[in-house]
């Protein structure tokens, strides 16, 4: 059976799932789920996913939440597949990995979904932006990706010198934040930039920016 | 040569590997990063840990930030020993990342975020935001639902055996308790009984004050 995925052409964690499927050459469905009339909080989805967000997969029975779990769990079964190395099984490799992919959801993902949040989302559900919030994340933002300009000076990728699922982990929410105006966070620092536009220029990339549309 | 943990012991990221380290019967030296001096943000200490935060770990030369990444790591290097924290089976597996993940974006957001209001800025001399931390409140309330009715279906956060998943948990939960917000986790059944038996192992009760 077909991997099903569960989730919303836009979501930013639907679409990491569709980029790994894309990488990884693994046929998947993906099942539109409407966040505007809320299905993602009605109880037959929140059967599969009690906690109401998006995507969840079923692989053949097997139900998983979580878009970082996901991709990994099709990243270990599919190994032989596609783009290789996205998780790598060398135990310091592997490491430096997991390390990367813990930098950007907790140093990226929570400041530049904030700061989408208070251009974007809340705007659009006729909230004003909080401007003391949004300065503030928007100096964190700055704080971290000085260190990234640090690392990808020393190394090609956030996890070393080859590409790994904490590159493409990054891909989501950081083109969200190009799309509000706010690109100059990745411009403005050389080594950033050069990452930025390997990561994003990537086939599978362009190919989940252009399938996963309403 | 043993493992050496650039940390500050009080600090929760810092307990998070302490407490991983003592279920696995790693010994380690806490070699203590001088906050009040700025030392995390030293040149020194940012040639190592670029975002200038602890814990960091030195494994004979080897050296891992990012709490949960040094995590697992030894979860992994040490599989052989203590408790096994990270299941081989690859469905089992998986349903532990899943575990991982909702801890790392469903509880410590708001839990780190109320900690911040109620707990760090009072200790630091600074006014609460009232506001924020009542939000918080609000999103830890719904989220600690979800987590009942996901904790009465398998025993724990990753699945029916104790895993990181939930060890991932212990400095958060506790900044919680902390605070006076025990109830969150004693007014839900079964968040009640996982709360309990996971901030009562022995390895946390050893690291819970002091890494």
């Amino acid at each position: 059976m077909v991997l099903k995925i569960y989730g919303f052409p836009f979501s930013t964690a639907t679409r990491l799932v569709v980029f790994v499927c894309k990488e990884k050459q693994i046929p998947y469905e993906l099942i539109t789920i409407d966040l505007f009339k809320g299905e993602h909080k009605q109880p037959a989805y929140t059967k599969f996913h009690p906690f109401g967000q998006v995507p969840y997969i079923d692989d053949d029975g097997f139900i998983l939440f979580e878009s970082r779990p996901i991709v990994r769990y099709l990243l270990k079964k599919h190994a032989s597949q596609g783009t290789q190395g996205l998780l790598p099984t060398d135990p310091q490799a592997e490491a430096r990995a997991e390390q990367a992919l813990s930098i950007e959801a907790s140093s990226f993902d929570p400041n530049v979904s904030g700061i989408v949040a208070e251009l974007y989302f809340k705007p659009q559900r006729g909230l004003s932006t909080d401007e003391a919030n949004l300065a503030r994340l928007k100096e964190t933002l700055n704080e971290k990706l000085d260190a990234y300009e640090v690392i990808l000076g020393k190394q090609k990728f956030l996890g070393g010198d080859s590409i790994t699922v904490g590159d493409l982990a990054h891909a989501p929410y950081g083109t969200l934040l190009e799309t509000v105006g706010q690109g100059e966070f990745f411009t403005s620092r050389p080594n950033v930039a050069r990452w930025w536009k390997e990561v994003t220029s990537r086939p599978a990339w362009e190919a989940v920016k252009a399938e996963c549309v309403l | 040569m043993v493992l050496k943990l650039h940390g500050v012991s009080f600090s929760t990221c810092t307990r998070t590997v302490a407490v991983v380290a003592k279920e696995l019967n790693v010994p380690y030296e806490l070699v203590n990063v001088d906050f009040a001096k700025g030392e995390h943000k030293s040149p020194a200490f940012t040639a190592v840990q670029p975002f200038g935060q602890v814990p960091y770990i030195d494994d004979d030369g080897f050296k891992l930030f990012e709490s949960r990444a040094i995590a697992r790591y030894l979860a992994k290097k040490y599989a052989g020993q203590g408790t096994k924290l990270i299941p081989t089976d690859p469905k089992e597996e998986a349903i532990f990342e899943q575990g991982v993940s909702i801890e790392s974006s469903n509880f410590y957001p708001s839990a780190i975020g109320f900690g911040i209001e109620k707990v760090f800025k009072p200790m630091r001399g600074l006014t609460p935001d009232e506001a924020r931390a009542e939000e918080h409140l609000k999103t830890l309330a719904s989220k600690l639902d979800a987590y009942d009715v996901l904790l009465g279906k398998q025993k724990y956060v990753g699945g029916n055996e104790i895993t990181l998943a939930d060890l991932f948990h212990l400095s958060y939960g506790q900044l919680l308790v902390q605070a006076g917000q025990a109830d969150l986790f004693e007014s839900r059944p079964n968040v009640a009984r996982w709360w309990k038996e996971i901030s009562t192992r022995p390895s946390w009760l050893a690291v819970k004050d002091a890494a």
